[in-house]
């Protein structure tokens, strides 16, 4: 039992001068992952409740999760990369939700065109040839 | 015996996994790295999204060097996510780019359409009062201050009578026509004599043949609001009451339409 304690400790110990040694994790790193959490929060904005581009946007966010921890644990690397791909995913996310909206625009565009023709040739009987001349 | 066999090939297996698991004969991230970064790379709208497009291509050629060099298959998972990201950056922009040039051809096209159809509304309403008149040219209708006047001689009518005979149905169906073709378009309808009985005879006579051609009127579904009708008895002549081929010409109705067609037309309005 004491034996077991004293060899924890021990490790416990080794673990704290491990992690003391390497949680210079830079500053430089650092601000890379706060400017992807402004870039997450700005996405969030961005899309409110919207689908198109939710499940990037949750990507994005546990993969800024995942940054924030490899801070704590001192792991320069891995908090570089995963900040990285929460940056992309939040770019993603916005992108995706701007081109739903843009396709849904031009959709109705389209929609309503159909419609001005289909109601102008109903209303000119008389020209029956712009039905074929049409398309 | 058996039973170390195994174990050893066990071992065997392992140790191959381990020498392999550095570089897998594939990787998901790669392949997906390798095939969506060319489509946007091709894409004619790359303009678009190039520093995305450029991104995705680094990242990719990093990740292809680390795949040949056996690399951490770790290191090649990010930097192949890093190119898929990138290249569904420029997709998605791309697509943007593409529904806005819709909504901008849209927009034109929209305009377009409303030209074409407040042009072809004017057009059909030239081509109806067109029309009109073609069709008044071929109930030889003359051209007058009053307007367009067609004229439904005695032949017409039973001597001495207001009843139409049946040789002038096809002229008043074509009269019905036209006028209901445009229900816009106003007629008077004015019976003329000739000299011969009373004034008031005549000018009563005058009246039941306009009527008559009124009734006929309403009675292939023209509305009572475009027909107004006047009794002129002797009063217009259009030829000498000296002769029967005179006299003729004159007993007769006249339908004025007007070419104006804000009023009914009459000269004695």
């Amino acid at each position: 039992m004491n034996s077991r304690m004293t060899r924890a400790a021990g490790l416990l110990a080794l673990t704290a001068v491990l992690l003391a040694g390497c949680s210079g994790v830079s500053d430089l790193t650092k601000e890379r992952v706060a400017r992807s959490e402004t870039s997450v929060q700005q996405a969030q904005q961005t899309l409110g409740n919207s689908e198109q581009g939710a499940i990037e946007l949750q990507r994005a966010k546990d993969n800024l999760d995942r940054a924030r921890q490899a801070i704590k644990d001192g792991d320069e690397q891995p908090a570089q990369r995963y900040a990285q791909l929460a940056q992309l995913d939040a770019e993603l996310a916005v992108s995706k939700s701007q081109s739903a909206s843009a396709r849904k625009a031009a959709d109705e565009m389209l929609a309503s065109i159909k419609q001005l023709r289909q109601e102008a040739e109903r209303s000119s009987p008389t020209n029956p040839q712009r039905t074929t001349d049409d398309q | 015996m058996n039973h170390r066999y195994s174990l050893l090939l066990a071992a065997a297996a392992a140790a191959c996994v381990a020498a392999c698991s550095s570089t897998p004969e594939t990787i998901d991230e790669l392949e997906t790295a390798r095939a969506v970064v060319p489509q946007v790379e091709a894409s004619p709208r790359a303009g678009v999204a190039v520093t995305n497009i450029t991104d995705a291509r680094k990242a990719l050629d990093r990740a292809n060097a680390l795949a040949e060099k056996h690399g951490k298959v770790a290191d090649i998972q990010y930097e192949a996510t890093v190119a898929s990201r990138n290249a569904q950056i420029a997709n998605e922009k791309i697509l943007t780019a593409q529904a806005r040039d819709d909504i901008d051809k849209g927009t034109a096209e929209r305009q377009t359409v409303l030209t074409e159809a407040r042009e072809r509304e004017a057009r059909s309403a030239t081509e109806r009062a067109n029309a009109l008149e073609r069709e008044l040219a071929d109930l030889k209708g003359k051209k007058t201050e009053r307007g367009i006047v067609v004229t439904m001689g005695d032949v017409l009518f039973d001597t001495g009578k207001a009843t139409l005979k049946p040789g002038a149905y096809t002229t008043v169906e074509r009269l019905a026509a036209v006028l209901k073709e445009d229900p816009q378009r106003k007629v008077m309808i004015e019976g003329h004599t000739d000299n011969v009985g009373s004034d008031e005879y005549n000018q009563s006579l005058s009246e039941r043949r306009a009527a008559s051609v009124q009734a006929a009127l309403f009675e292939r579904g023209v509305d009572a609001s475009q027909i107004s009708t006047v009794g002129k008895g002797e009063t217009t002549p259009v030829a000498s009451n000296d002769n029967a081929a005179g006299r003729q010409q004159n007993r007769r109705v006249e339908l004025v339409f007007q070419e104006d067609r804000s009023k009914v037309a009459s000269d004695t309005d």
